[in-house]
Order: C-alpha cells, then structure tokens, then sequence
C-alpha cells in the first residue's frame, strides 16, 4: 500500500487536511480529494492554464505541483472569487458582460489570472493583456472578448480604488 | 435583395403584444451565471458510487503486428479489477463499418485486434479503483510488436506493391469518384488562359480544451447502461453502441452534461463510449475514463492531402471552368472515411458563379492517424484551394485579386442560386459583401499605407477572401455510397418544451451544449413566444437521450440555429397554442383575443392590457385540478416536437443538396513580415459576416471571431509532424503550438444580415465561418508582404522556416542582407 501523507492547507479561507499519495498532483488534490471542481485540467504539461489558482495571491499551475508540496499554503480557486453576498465579483461580472467565455472550460484558470493581473498592474494596455495572458489558453473565443473582459475589470477594480 | 419572404411562415416568431422582444438583442448569456463561478458541472466534475477509472494503453508504432500481449503484470497490481486486449474484443464486438465510403473494412475493431493501424491505436484498456492506478497498470502491459512498413503518404499508398491498411479491400483507395457539371471541355477550349496548381493541405486539429469524458455504469437491476459522455453527437453514438457492444438502444440512457468545447472533435468519442460501457458491464462498477492530453493528440485530426487545380480563364478574369483532383489521406477509421473528400464537391464554387466544373476524388488510407469532422471538415481546404486559384488567376492576367474576385461573384439578383453541383444558395448577396468589406477594411487606406510602408523596406500584404459556409447537413452523400434511403439525416432535430408544475417555462433542446451559446439563444427566442425574459426561462443544458431525439441528434454541422431552434420553435407554439386553449376554455373567453405576457394570460380592454390568469394557475389545474380541467385536452404542459427543413431533398447525380443554409464572409487580412525572423504578425483584420438573421450579436460576434483564430492557427502555427515511420512528434502543447492572446489579432465584424428563406427565424450557420475562409486570407496576405521576393503560397502552415527557404535564394534577400551586412 502506498504511505499516505496528510496534507493540511487552506482553500478559499477554509482549513482542510487530507490524506494524499505522494504523487498526487495539486489539481487532482483539488478537485478529487477537496471535491472543487471549478478548477480545470487542459494539458497535464503547464501550457494551457486551465488549472491555474492564486497561491498567497500568485498565480500558479496547479498541475505542476505536487499536493504534499502546498502543505501550509493559502489558495485561492475560482470558487472563492465570488463575494459573500452572492453577487458576482468584478471579474466575474466583466466575463459575463463581455462574452468572455463560450464553452467556459478555460474561464476559471483566465478569471484566477485576471483576479492577480489588475490588482498587481498599472492601467494595461490590450498588447499588455494579450502578452501577461500567453500562459493561458482559449480554443473557443480567440481572446478578443477575453482582452475586452480584462481591461474592463480592472477599469471597475480601479474605480473602486478612488 | 436580401429580404425573403419565409416558407415556414407559420412558425415565425412574433412577440406577444405588451412585452419585450429579446430575440436580435445582446442579453448577456444566462450559462455564464454558472461559468464565472466554477459551477458549469462538465462530465468529469461527476462521480458515481464506487466510482472506478479505465486507462488504455495506446500503440507506439504508426503499423505494426501484435505478437502477443502479456496482462499478468497488470493483473496483479492491486486495485486493478480487468484488463481487456484485441482477443477479447474480437470475440464480444462487432467492427467498425464505413458510414460513406464505398469499401468497408471488416478488421478494424473498437481495440486493435492482430494489428494496429497508426501510432495512438488503442491496444489494450485496464479498470482500476483509482486513475493513477489504472495508469500504473496499463504501463505493466507487455506488448511485442512486429513492426511492418510503413504507409506514410498518399503516393505510397497509391504504389502497386504498397502495404494495404485494410488487406481485405485489397486496395488503399476507400472510394473515388468523378463529377462533371456543365461543359468543362468548351470551357477550358473557349479560354484565354490556362493556371495550374498543387495547393496542398496539412495535418491540424481543433483541441478543445476539455478532452473526451465518459463515465459509464451498466446497472444488472434494471439492465440498463447509464453513460456520461463529452460526446457532440450522442444521438449517433447510442446507434453506434447499440451496433458495436450489442446493448439495446432501447436500454442506453445517454446524458451530455456541457461540453468544454467540441469543434467536431468530439463526434468521435462513440468509440471509447463503447469500450468504457462494455468495460463497466464486465466489471459491474461505473467506469470513468479522462483522455490526457497526449492521447487526445494521438489522434483525430484533420487529413493532409492536395488538390490539383486548374483553371480556364477569360482575360477580363471571368472563370470558365474548373478541373479539380482532390486527394485525401481520410480513410483510417472507416467511421469517417470519404468525408473530407465528399463534403467538398457540392460547395466547390464558393460564392462564384463557375457552372463548368469537373471534380474527382480519392479518398486514401495510409497510416496517418485518423480524422474527425473537424470545424468544417473539407470546407476550409475548399475554400483554400479556391480562393489560392482565384489570387494565382488574378495575378496570372494581370488583374486586381479584388476585381477577379467581384467579376466572378454570384450576382445577388440571381439569389437564390442553384450552383452547377445541385447545390442550392438560398440567400446571401456577395457581391455587396465584398464591397462592404473594402469599406470596412479601409482597403483604400491599407493599399497606401502598404505602398508606404515598402518604400521604407517593411514587408506589408494585404490578402481578401470570400468562403461559403453551409450549415445542416443533409447527409446526402451516403446516398453516394449506399443504396436506397440512408438510416441518418441530418436535416431534423427534435426538442422539448414545458411548464413545469411550478408555472416555469422549462426547454431541453434535446442536444448537446458545447460552448456556442444556445441556452441563452433559446431562451431569447422562447421568452418571445412566451411573452417573458430569458433569464426566466429554464433552458436545460444537458442533453439526455430519454427525452426524444433523432438517430442524428446532436450539435454538429452548423445546424443549430436551422434545426434545432426550429424544433424548439415548433414546441413552444404547439404549447403556447394549447395553454391558450385551454385557458380560453376556462374563462369563456374568445382563444383569438388571448395572449401571453409577464406569465399572465392576458387580453387588451380599451387598449390597456388586462390580466386574466397566470400562467401559475393554469399549470396547477393543467397538472392537478384535473376536475377544473377542460374537456377535450390532455393534461400535462409537456411537447416534444420534431422539425426538418423540407429543403433538404433526395440525391440524384445531377442535383445534389449536401447543406441547406449557406452563410457566407469576407475577410481582410493585413500583416508584417519580418526578415530579421521571417517572424508574421497580423496588424489589422477585418470580417464581414453574413449568418443571416442574428439572434444574439454578442455570441455570434464571438463565433466569427474564435472561428478565425482557430484558422489562423491552422494557417501559421499547428501542424502534426510525423517521422518516415509515421510517429507523432506533436504530443503536448510545448509541440503543436496554438494561438495564444499574443499571437491572435483585433479582429473586427460586420455582420450582415440576409435572412435564409428556408429557417424559422431566417437564421444561418455561424460557427464554422472563420475556420473556413481564414486560411486563404492569411495566405494571400503573407504572400503579398512577401511579393518583392516573389513567392507563391501553396500550402500551410507558413512558419519562418518555411518562409526562409522560399526566400533565400531570391535576389531581394541577398539585396537586403548585403544591405545589413
């Protein structure tokens, strides 16, 4: 029998500790242990992003890292983007209203991304955008109303900065 | 004119007096709701009970002989419950057969059985208790291999001694054929020049970002097989099962949770459906198998291949008549061989008035792995071929590639236009979308600012492109193939419409939601019928084969907006005619004078609206006071309605309708090479699109947009590159390299509207647009940049490499580098 290892950290505020094969990738900890099933898996080999979560507010990849590694972190998935009182958050509300998403498969490793990018950047220009979004990967919309998403989110994330 | 009266007036939307009319408006899509919050629900985010995983162990040879295969290893691993190879297979299913082409195989099974065919093959599948284990376990299985020659191209499958894929057809090729329309010989004997070319095809694939999902739970107790699949065409795929493993279609329940892309790619996940049904049956536990990535580009792709062309031309540019060969490498996997070539014929003369055509093709097996009716299937190579023909021609006499473009345009005065193929273009008006393209390219100021920019030394080109883009397949050409009325069409489709108990209108499209926005279309089109929101109306986004459906049924073929809205159509007016009834019934009031608005059966008095019931209360007499309920009607608020196009029509030769609803586009690719790279970028591109009416400017803007980088993607980066033994050096994303935000250009649309005569609401198709009429565009553009080195561009992708050594040797290169030197 594979030696399990508990794994404790912090999801979304929330304390979990669960039992982990050594080789468990973080993603597959996340949504086959956690039961978190926003976060994506699209390539298995870091290109595409889908998988994408905020580690002490970083992005990162989670199928690049193994669960035993993030003992003690504090992520952040998609689930834990939406505020308390049930509305959407800027950046989900700007992917609804720029038609962001169509299958919406990639959207959440893209909404972790946006999250990190307007709080963490000066006023981006769509070229910006464009080049701080190479690591995540669309099939469906050709970016353009991704783009557009982006930049109005952190237009509403900077008018509520005044 | 692009106003047609519609034949299927009777169904045409009309809003109900007093309320908002949803459909043309940009509503932002109701499934977004559940997206943006992680909460889409794809099939992999289910688990069922004991839930158990299946892996399958793949060939490493493109063809090769199995010698033995030993499982002992992976028998013994613990948690591992089965491991099934070819020999079992064999003995419990039936192979696969060919839908289309002539020939039909009688080896190739849902596992390799003595053989495998291309590098990817399934060859072995274990059940396990977990994913990793199952992994663990099919890495145990020892398979020897007798390595045999490879086929590795059209020509080597083509020579007299060369290995045969399938050795009972006793040949390579799977069905070829020939067609003439109008008087090919006059024209090619009446012309004043004669252009010839090789345009050529390569290996690429749409790559949804969610792989194939199935989950499947054979349940002893009730004998009936409960499947989850990420599967496109579900309605198919039941047949298919049914066919393949033995287990009633009568007894398969089928659902289709939203799909996380499908871009055609996902018609061919019948196979592992089956493999991981007949597994999960043989071991009593729900089945669960994720295709990594790796695997799901092992194979279905888009066949590589070329068409020689040739083309009789008039001075003034006017296309007398086309000779085009085509040859595909689309045959290993008899399910979808035949159709890259088929699809082609009927639409070969694009948006141009040709009538004198020949067409002939060869469908050919080799050990390329195998395709799938990827994102317009043979239409964007179609439309390559053309378009590429039509700048060669241009440049060939000395005109404009703009001008020989709108001589040969169908003239919009004979809308509708039945091509020399049969083929029937229902609406449209291409030349005025060409000239709304100059306009809205600013092709004027481009042609400046190129001529600018060439004096200072930068590479600048312009390219233009026109592309037909049918939509619902009528499936004809199996008529080609199989005699008398084929068991499949796909020019119908079957939907549902409620109130449900509660008073809420509630819709299931019978189809597969795949990403292309048809929650929010219905519901935008069912609120009207219905006098409501959208937000209102419960559009399910899972198909489930209990509700009723067509063998066919499923999200394919650019049919939605044809098809299944006119299903959906059809339901809502058989239920909102019978809720009048029956309400009329009730309250004595004339049915004439009645109307729905807000969820209340109303009336106008004076002018003012008066509301009689709500729709609250009808459902709870309709569904409980049945003592209340009137005499003469059903209770229950519950239709299940088909519809087809009666456009579509039975094949013969001379006549043959393959789609039914022709949408068309202009584009305007303006881009920089850089020699310093041979590096491309697109610096501006310009789409107008006609989709006929639009339902949704936000979604279709969307489509027209995505559906163009993925051309672009197909035009300058993705390519599968095999080795001489036909191995697939393309298996991660580091290797077959998509678009990305950074490499993807502004596009802007203009959408036109010229509604289809022969759709319920005028619609047309709309996804496939840009995948079709991008790659020549992009083509023309770069070859235009690259015009002081005078290159011609046959084929695709165009990377730097490639541009390098078509340059290198010209006399502008060694100008510039002696200049840099």
């Amino acid at each position: 029998m594979t030696r399990m290892v508990t794994v404790n950290l912090k999801i979304n505020g929330k304390q979990y500790s669960e039992e982990a094969e050594p080789r468990l990738l973080l993603v597959h900890f996340i949504r086959d242990a956690l039961k978190l099933k926003g976060t994506h898996i699209g390539c298995d080999t870091g290109h595409c992003g889908a998988c994408t979560i905020l580690w002490d507010g970083k992005p990162v990849k989670s199928c690049q890292i193994l669960a035993v590694q993030a003992e003690g972190a504090n992520i952040m998935t998609v689930e834990g983007l939406e505020p308390e009182d049930g509305k959407l958050s800027i950046e989900q509300e700007s992917f609804r209203e720029n038609f962001a998403q169509q299958c919406g498969y990639c959207t959440p490793g893209f909404l972790m991304m946006t999250r990190y990018l307007i709080r963490n950047n000066e006023e981006m220009t769509r070229e910006e955008i464009r080049e701080k979004l190479h690591g995540n990967y669309c099939m469906c919309t050709g970016y353009q109303q991704i783009v557009d998403a982006v930049q109005d989110a952190q237009r509403k994330y900077f008018a509520t900065k005044k | 004119m692009t106003s047609q009266k519609s034949s299927t007036e009777s169904l045409v939307l009309q809003s109900e007096k007093g309320t908002k009319q949803n459909v043309g408006k940009r509503v932002p899509r109701i499934e977004d709701l559940r997206i943006v919050k992680g909460k889409a629900g794809y099939t992999d985010d289910i688990e069922m009970a004991d839930q158990h995983y299946a892996a399958f162990l793949f060939s490493p040879y493109a063809h090769a002989r199995i010698k033995s295969i030993d499982v002992s290893k992976a028998l013994e691993l613990p948690g591992v419950s089965l491991v099934i190879t070819g020999k079992d297979i064999k003995e419990l299913t039936k192979p696969m057969s060919s839908r289309a082409a002539t020939k039909s195989p009688t080896s190739h099974y849902i596992l390799a059985v003595d053989k495998v065919r291309y590098m990817g093959e399934p060859v072995a599948a274990v059940v396990a208790r977990s994913k990793y284990v199952a992994a663990d376990a099919a890495e145990l299985i020892e398979v020897e291999y007798e390595p045999l020659k490879v086929v590795a191209s059209i020509e080597d499958a083509m020579k007299k001694d060369a290995p045969l894929i399938y050795p009972e057809l006793d040949t390579n090729e799977m069905i070829s054929d020939h067609f003439d329309f109008g008087d090919v010989k006059k024209a090619f004997s009446e012309a004043d020049k004669i252009v010839k070319e090789r345009i050529r095809i390569h290996r690429y694939a749409s790559t949804p970002l969610e792989t194939f999902v199935v989950n499947a739970y054979y349940d002893p107790t009730r004998e009936e097989l409960t499947i989850y699949a990420s599967d496109q065409q579900p309605g198919r795929t039941v047949q298919s099962v049914e066919r393949t493993i033995g287990i009633p279609s009568s007894r398969i329940h089928l659902i289709v949770p939203p799909v996380g892309g499908g871009f055609g790619y996902k018609l061919a996940i019948w196979q592992y459906v089956a493999l991981a049904s007949l597994m999960s049956k043989m071991v009593g536990k729900p089945v669960k198998w994720v295709q990594t990535r790796t695997e799901s580009l092992y194979a279905f792709h888009r066949p590589r291949g070329y068409m020689d062309a040739e083309f009789a031309l008039r001075k003034d540019g006017k296309v007398l008549g086309m000779k085009l060969v085509d040859w595909q490498a689309d045959a290993n996997w008899p399910y979808v061989a035949a159709l890259y070539s088929l699809i082609k014929f009927a639409n070969m003369s694009g948006t141009y008035e040709i009538r004198n055509y020949s067409f002939e093709y060869h469908c050919v097996a080799t050990n390329d792995p195998p395709i799938v009716q990827d994102r317009g299937v043979g239409k964007p190579f179609m439309a390559f071929a053309l378009e590429r023909m039509m700048d060669f021609s241009a440049d060939a006499l000395g005109i404009d590639r703009v001008k020989i473009r709108q001589v040969n345009s169908v003239p919009a005065e004979k809308m509708p236009y039945t091509a020399g193929s049969g083929e029937v273009y229902e609406s449209g008006n291409y030349p005025e979308a060409i000239r709304r393209a100059l306009e809205h390219s600013q092709f004027q100021k481009k042609l400046e600012e190129q001529a600018k920019f060439r004096k200072e030394g930068r590479y600048v080109g312009i390219g233009i492109a026109t592309g037909i883009e049918p939509g619902t397949s009528n499936l004809g050409y199996y008529f080609l193939s199989k005699a008398g009325d084929p068991d499949y069409n796909g020019a119908g489709q079957m939907a549902t419409v409620e109130v449900a108990a509660d008073g809420v209108v509630k819709v299931n499209m019978n189809g597969p939601e795949i990403g292309t926005g048809h929650v929010t279309t219905i519901a935008q089109v069912v609120a009207d019928v219905f006098g409501i929101t959208p937000e209102e109306v419960n559009v399910d986004a899972w198909y489930d084969s209990i509700h009723g459906h067509l063998t066919y049924a499923g999200t394919y073929s650019n049919a939605f907006n044809d098809v299944y809205l006119g299903a959906v159509l059809t339901a809502s007016n058989q239920l909102k005619d019978k809720i009048l009834n029956i309400a009329s019934s009730l309250l004595k009031e004339d049915r004439e004078e009645l109307y729905l608005a807000n969820n209340y059966i109303c009336k106008l008095e004076n002018d003012k609206e008066k509301r009689l019931v709500g729709l609250k209360e009808i459902a709870r007499i309709s569904y409980g006071r049945l003592l209340s309920f009137p005499k003469g009607e059903e209770p229950g608020l519950k239709v299940t309605a088909g519809y087809i196009n009666r456009t579509a029509k039975p094949f013969v030769r001379s006549d043959f309708n393959v789609q039914l609803t022709h949408s068309n586009s202009v584009h305007v690719c303006f881009v920089e090479v850089f020699p310093e790279n041979w590096n491309i970028k697109i610096l501006d591109y310009a789409i107008v699109h006609d989709a006929g009416k639009v339902i949704n400017p936000g979604i279709v803007d969307g489509l027209a947009i995505g559906s163009t980088v993925s051309g672009i993607g197909g035009a300058l980066y993705e390519e599968f590159v095999f080795d001489e033994q036909g191995t697939n050096l393309s298996l991660t994303f580091g290797d077959y390299l998509k678009p990305t935000a950074m490499e993807s250009p502004e596009i802007r649309v203009d959408q036109m509207e010229s509604p289809a005569p022969n759709t319920v609401l005028g619609t047309k198709a709309v996804g496939e647009g840009g995948a079709i009429t991008s790659l020549a565009a992009v083509a023309g553009a770069v070859e235009d940049a690259l015009k002081p080195f005078n290159v011609k561009i046959t084929g695709l992708p165009i990377t730097p490499e490639k541009i390098w050594n078509m340059v290198k040797d010209t006399p502008e290169y060694k100008k510039i580098n002696k200049e840099g030197q």
